[in-house]
C-alpha cells in the first residue's frame, strides 16, 4: 500500500459520502465505497468497510434513508439515497467545508 | 447529539439483534461484490477474496464502529455485566445471602427512619395550598402565645382583609348515644368556615352553612370519613339520620373523605354557637386556624390582626391591653421538640448501622476477592481494562446493593407496621406513615450510595494487583496491605458499635431513672375513667354536684369497690388549669394548679394529709369555700407571701364558673396541708403549687371517675356502665385506664427511643463481632501453615491461642478508643433526652465497653480454637 495516501481527513467522510450520493441517487455500501475511491484517484486510504458507521449514524441523524434492493450478485442488501434534509445538510456542510478551507488559507498565507 | 438520534440509539438497544444481522449481510454482500470486480481484472477467485477482504480493512473493529454509532454501547455492557453479576451471586448463594441480609437490615431500617421523617417534616400537608394555612394566638408578650377570647375572635373575623377564612376551634367530647353501646367521641367546636381553611370539602353532603353557627340554629354536625364507617357501618342514608349526642337529636349535614381527618382524634364537628356569657374579652378559651388569601404573607397578616387588636384595646380588660397577636405557620406546633429530637437521634442511629452494614459488606468482597484474584488476572491477561474490571465488580455490588433494597423495602413495611401503634398519638393528624414513591426513591439512592461505599474499594483492590503474580501466587499467599484494609475497617465497625451501645444504656439508664421517681400516688388496683355532662341536662352547677352525689354513691354500692372518688384531673396528666392565689391585705400572688377533688380524692390514691383535714362531705354547695393545698405551695405561700402555718388562713383563689367562660377570686379557707404529687411528667423538675378546692363546691362539667378495687377492670366495667346507665342512659364513659397504664405512658417519650437505640445498638454489635470474627477466621485459614510449623517447632496451643487472641484484641482495643472519641463529641447530643444522666455516665461507658470487649472476646475465640486444635503433621503434608 503506497505510503502517499492520505487517511480521510477527520469529519471529512460524511461530506464525501453525502456529496457522493447527491450525484449518484440511490447506491449500495459498496458502490459508495469505490465510487469515492475512484473520485480520489487513489489519493485517499480508505478502509472500505468504515463507510458502514458513517451510514448508520448519517440515517439516524435523518439525512438518508435506506430501502431494500437487489445487489449484482443477487443479493438483498440496503440502498441509500438522501432525504430532503439531506439535500439541505450537503449545503450546510459544504459551506462549513469552504469556511473551514478559506480559514486555514489564510493562516497559510500569512506564514512567512 | 439531536434528539432524534438519541432516540434512534435509544431503540437499536432494542433491534440489537436485527441490527447485527443486517450489518453482516452488508458485509458478505460487500465483500462478494469487490471479489467480483477484482476477478474482472484477472485475479484468481481466492486472491481476488482476498483483495477485497484487504481493501475493505478490519471487519471486527468496524463492527465495533458501528456498534458504538447506532448504539449506547455502555448501556449494553451494563446490562451485560449485570447478568454476570447475578449468575456470579447466584453461585456463591452463603456469601450473597449474608450480604443481601445484612444491607437489607441497614437499608430497610434507613428506609422506615426516612418515612418517619419525611411524614412528619418534608411532605407539605395533605391539604391544598398548605403553605397558606397558620394558626392565630393572642401573644401576652413576643414569643409566647395564648388561647383568643370569643369577641377578639369575632372581631378580627369581621375586620381582616387578609385570610380567605378565620375559624375558632375548641376541642370537647359528646357521648354518642343509639348506636351500639354508648360512647364518648372527641368533638371540634368549629366556625362555620373551619374547612375553608384547610380547603376540603365533604365527600357526602356538604360541609357547615354561615347560618348554622347563628344563635337558635338547629344542631348540625360533619363526621369524618372513618366515623361514618366505625359508627354508622357506613350507612349511605346517614344525611336522614338523627345523631343522639349527649341525649339531644343531631343532623349529619356532611361526611369529609377519607383522609387526614381520619388519622385525626377528632371524628365529630359541630359549629360554635356562643352563649351570651361567652361573649366576653377576658376568658381566653378558643384557638383559631386561618387560611391567607393568595399572595398575603404571615407578616402582613399579623401586621394587620396587630392593627385591628390596637384599635380595639380599649375594650380589653386593663391587665391585657399590651398583649399582641401572633400568627403562625400551622405546621410549626404539629411535632413537639422532644420527639423532633429523638427522631434525629434514631436516624443517627441508623444511619450508623447502615454504615456498619456497608463495611461488613465491603470486608465480605474483600474476602471474596481473594479467591477471585486470578479470575480477574486472567481476564485482564486476555486484554480487559482495568478500568472495565472495575465496572464490572461495581456492577456486581449493585446488584447486591439493589437486592438489599428491595429486601429492605419489605422489612421498612414491617418496621412501620410494628412502629405504627407505638408512635400512635405521638404523631400529629397530618402525617401519614407509609412506603411511598419517596421512600422508594430514598431506599434506591441509598443503595447507590451503598454501592459506591461497598464497591470501590474493593473493586480496585481486587482488580489492581499484580497480575502475574496474581497469577503465579497459590491460595495460601496473603496480601498484607488487603489485611490492613479489613482490619481497618472492623477497628471502625468496633467504634460504631461502641458508640451505639453507649448511647442505647444511657437511654435505659435514664429510663430506670425515671421509673424509680416517686409519684407520690397509689398506682396499683386504681382504675380510672372519666365522664362529661352536656351543658343542655346540666345547666348549672346544682345539677351537675347532684349527679355527683348519685354516682359516686352508687359506684360504692357495687361489691368488690372499695373506694370511689371524683376529680378534675388525675395524677401524672398534668393539670390543664392554671390560677393565680393572693391573699387578702398582701402585694403579689401566686401561679397554681387548680385541681377540683371530692372527700375520697386522698384517701383513694394514698396522699397523706401533713396538716389540718382532707376536704370533707360537709364541703358542699352553700358552705364556705374551703381548699387544700400541698407542701409546695404552702412553702411557696410561706417565701412569697410570708404565709406561715397557712391552715386556717383566708386565701383568694381565682375559681372558673361552671361554664368555663369566666371566673373570678373568691375567699376560700385553708384547711389542710398534703403531701406532694406527681401532677405532671415524670421528667418535670420538682413539684408543682397545687390548689385542691371541692369538686362539690366548685363543679365542672368533665370529671373523672376513680375506683379503688381488687377486681380487674374487664370484671368490673360492665357493671360501671350499667350504674352510669341507670343514673343517666344519655351518658358514655371515657377512655377507660389503670393507673399503672397511666404510669406507663407517661413514661412512654422515654421508652421508645431507648428500645430504637437498643435493638439497632444490639444489631451493631452483632454485625462487629462478625467482621471481627471474619477477619480472625481469615487469617486463621491463611496462616494454617505458619501455625502447623510453630506446633511441630514446639508452640503449645495455649501460645497460639493467646497470640490469635491478642490479634483479635488489638483491633477492638482500637476501636473502643476511636469509639471512646466518638462518644464524648456525640452523646452530649443526647443530653436533652436524658434524665438525670449525664451525657459521659461513666458506669455507662465501662459497662458499653465491657459490652463490646466480651462480644470481641466471644468472636475471636471461636475462629482462634480451630487454630489452636490444628494437627501440625495434617497442615504440613496438605500444603507441603
Amino acid at each position: 500500500m503506497s505510503r502517499e495516501k492520505t487517511e480521510v481527513p477527520y469529519g471529512t467522510l460524511d461530506l464525501l459520502i453525502l456529496k457522493t450520493l447527491e450525484t449518484g441517487g440511490s447506491m449500495h455500501g459498496y458502490s459508495i465505497a469505490r465510487r469515492i475511491e475512484q473520485v480520489s484517484e487513489s489519493l485517499l486510504r480508505l478502509s472500505q468497510g468504515s463507510v458502514y458507521p458513517a451510514l448508520i449514524r448519517l440515517e439516524q441523524e435523518g439525512w438518508i434513508r435506506t430501502e431494500w434492493g437487489v445487489s449484482e450478485t443477487n443479493r438483498k442488501v440496503k440502498f441509500y439515497s438522501l432525504t430532503r434534509s439531506g439535500r439541505k445538510q450537503v449545503q450546510v456542510e459544504v459551506e462549513n467545508w469552504q469556511k473551514a478551507n478559506a480559514l486555514v488559507a489564510r493562516f497559510l498565507e500569512a506564514a512567512p | 447529539m439531536n434528539q432524534r438520534r438519541g432516540l434512534a440509539r435509544a431503540l437499536a438497544l432494542l433491534r440489537k439483534r436485527r441490527l447485527e444481522r443486517e450489518l453482516s449481510g452488508e458485509i458478505e454482500a460487500h465483500l462478494e461484490l469487490a471479489a467480483r470486480d477484482a476477478e474482472r481484472t484477472g485475479m484468481s477467485p481466492e486472491d481476488a477474496r482476498l483483495a477485497a477482504h484487504r481493501s475493505f480493512g478490519g471487519i471486527e473493529p468496524m463492527k465495533e464502529e458501528h456498534r458504538e454509532q447506532r448504539s449506547f454501547v455502555w448501556v449494553e455492557t451494563l446490562v451485560r455485566d449485570f447478568r454476570y453479576g447475578v449468575s456470579s451471586l447466584w453461585n456463591d448463594p452463603g456469601f450473597t445471602l449474608v450480604a443481601v441480609a445484612v444491607l437489607a437490615l441497614g437499608i430497610g431500617a434507613n428506609a422506615a427512619m426516612f418515612s418517619l421523617v419525611d411524614a412528619l417534616f418534608l411532605k407539605p400537608l395533605p391539604f391544598p395550598h398548605p403553605e397558606r394555612i397558620v394558626r392565630v394566638w393572642e401573644a401576652p408578650e413576643l414569643g409566647s402565645i395564648n388561647g383568643i377570647n370569643t369577641m377578639d375572635l369575632l372581631d378580627w373575623k369581621r375586620m381582616n382583609t387578609a385570610f380567605d377564612a378565620l375559624s375558632a376551634e375548641r376541642p370537647a367530647t359528646a357521648a354518642l348515644t343509639g348506636a351500639g353501646e354508648p360512647v364518648r367521641l372527641p368533638v371540634m367546636l368549629v366556625s362555620a368556615d373551619y374547612f375553608q381553611v384547610f380547603g376540603v370539602s365533604a365527600q357526602i353532603g356538604r360541609t357547615f352553612r354561615k347560618e348554622e353557627e347563628e344563635s337558635g340554629a338547629s344542631a348540625t354536625i360533619v363526621i369524618s370519613h372513618a366515623t361514618w364507617q366505625a359508627r354508622f357501618g357506613g350507612d349511605p342514608e346517614i344525611l336522614d339520620r338523627a345523631v343522639m349526642l349527649d341525649g339531644e337529636p343531631h343532623q349529619v349535614v356532611g361526611v369529609l373523605p377519607p383522609g387526614a381527618f381520619d388519622r385525626d382524634e377528632t371524628s365529630i364537628w359541630k359549629t360554635l354557637i356562643y352563649k351570651p356569657e361567652q361573649m366576653n374579652r377576658g376568658f381566653h378559651w378558643l384557638r383559631a386556624v386561618a387560611r391567607l388569601k393568595p399572595g398575603v404573607t404571615i407578616e402582613q397578616a399579623q401586621q394587620e390582626l396587630t392593627a385591628i387588636d390596637k384599635q380595639l384595646s380599649d375594650l380589653s380588660p386593663d391587665w391585657k391591653r399590651d398583649w399582641g397577636v401572633a400568627v403562625e405557620r400551622f405546621d410549626k406546633r404539629l411535632v413537639g421538640e422532644k420527639l423532633r429530637q429523638s427522631i434525629y437521634i434514631a436516624f443517627g442511629a441508623v444511619v450508623m448501622v447502615l454504615l456498619i452494614a456497608c463495611a461488613n459488606v465491603a470486608n465480605l468482597q474483600i474476602a471474596r476477592g481473594v479467591t477471585r484474584r486470578k479470575e480477574m488476572a486472567l481476564r485482564a491477561a486476555l486484554g480487559a481494562g482495568r478500568g472495565r474490571l472495575t465496572a464490572q465488580l461495581l456492577t456486581e455490588t449493585l446488584v447486591l446493593c439493589l437486592a438489599g433494597a428491595v429486601a429492605g423495602m419489605g422489612i421498612a413495611y414491617g418496621l412501620l407496621q410494628a412502629a405504627k401503634p407505638l408512635l400512635g398519638t405521638s404523631l400529629p393528624f397530618t402525617a401519614d406513615l407509609g412506603l411511598d414513591l419517596r421512600v422508594t426513591g430514598f431506599a434506591l439512592g441509598a443503595a447507590l450510595l451503598v454501592t459506591l461505599l461497598v464497591g470501590l474499594l474493593p473493586s480496585i483492590q481486587t482488580s489492581f494487583g499484580n497480575l502475574s503474580q496474581a497469577i503465579n501466587q497459590g491460595a495460601r499467599g496473603s496480601s498484607s496491605s488487603r489485611e490492613m484494609v479489613r482490619r481497618t475497617i472492623v477497628t471502625c465497625e468496633v467504634a460504631v458499635s461502641l458508640l451505639l451501645v453507649c448511647g442505647a444504656l444511657l437511654l435505659f439508664k435514664s429510663l430506670l431513672q425515671l421509673q424509680q421517681v416517686e409519684t407520690g400516688v397509689r398506682l396499683s388496683n386504681v382504675i380510672t375513667t372519666s365522664v362529661d355532662l352536656p351543658l343542655g341536662a346540666y345547666p348549672n352547677s346544682e345539677r351537675a354536684a347532684a349527679f355527683y352525689g348519685t354516682i359516686s354513691e352508687r359506684l360504692r354500692a357495687i361489691s368488690g369497690v372499695e373506694q370511689v372518688s371524683l376529680s378534675t384531673d388525675l395524677p401524672l396528666e398534668g393539670v390543664r388549669q392554671g390560677m393565680g392565689i393572693s391573699v387578702p391585705g398582701r402585694d403579689g400572688g401566686s401561679t397554681i394548679r387548680y385541681k377540683r377533688v371530692d372527700e375520697n380524692y386522698f384517701s383513694a390514691f394514698g396522699i397523706p394529709i401533713l396538716a389540718g383535714r382532707s376536704i370533707q362531705a360537709q364541703d358542699r354547695a352553700g358552705t364556705p369555700l374551703v381548699v387544700v393545698i400541698n407542701e409546695e405551695l404552702a412553702a411557696q405561700l410561706k417565701l412569697h407571701l410570708e404565709l406561715d402555718n397557712p391552715v386556717g388562713k383566708i386565701v383568694t383563689v381565682g375559681t372558673p364558673n361552671y361554664l368555663n367562660s369566666t371566673g373570678s377570686s373568691p375567699p376560700m379557707e385553708v384547711v389542710g396541708v398534703v403531701r406532694n404529687e406527681r401532677i405532671g411528667a415524670l421528667d418535670a423538675a420538682g413539684s408543682e403549687p397545687v390548689a385542691y378546692v371541692s369538686l362539690a363546691q366548685v363543679p365542672r362539667q368533665e370529671v373523672k371517675l376513680i375506683l379503688l378495687t381488687q377486681i380487674p377492670p374487664a370484671t368490673v366495667l360492665p357493671e360501671v356502665r350499667a350504674t352510669l346507665r341507670q343514673v343517666d342512659p344519655t351518658l358514655a364513659l371515657g377512655e377507660v385506664r389503670t393507673m399503672e397504664q397511666i404510669h406507663e405512658r407517661s413514661l412512654s417519650g422515654a421508652t421508645q427511643p431507648a428500645w430504637v437505640i437498643g435493638v439497632f445498638g444490639a444489631v451493631a454489635v452483632l454485625l462487629a463481632a462478625l467482621g471481627i470474627y471474619g477477619v480472625v477466621a481469615h487469617s486463621v485459614s491463611q496462616r494454617r501453615r505458619e501455625i502447623g510449623i510453630r506446633m511441630a517447632m514446639g508452640a503449645r496451643s495455649f501460645d497460639v491461642l493467646s497470640h490469635l487472641i491478642r490479634n483479635g484484641m488489638m483491633i477492638v482495643g482500637l476501636g473502643l478508643a476511636i469509639g471512646l472519641v466518638g462518644t464524648f463529641a456525640l452523646t452530649r447530643l443526647m443530653q436533652s433526652q436524658l434524665f438525670q444522666v449525664s451525657a459521659l455516665d461513666p458506669s455507662v461507658i465501662v459497662a458499653a465497653c465491657v459490652c463490646v470487649v466480651l462480644v470481641g472476646i466471644v468472636a475471636t475465640l471461636l475462629p482462634a480454637s480451630r487454630a489452636a486444635m490444628v494437627e501440625p503433621v495434617t497442615v504440613l503434608r496438605d500444603e507441603g
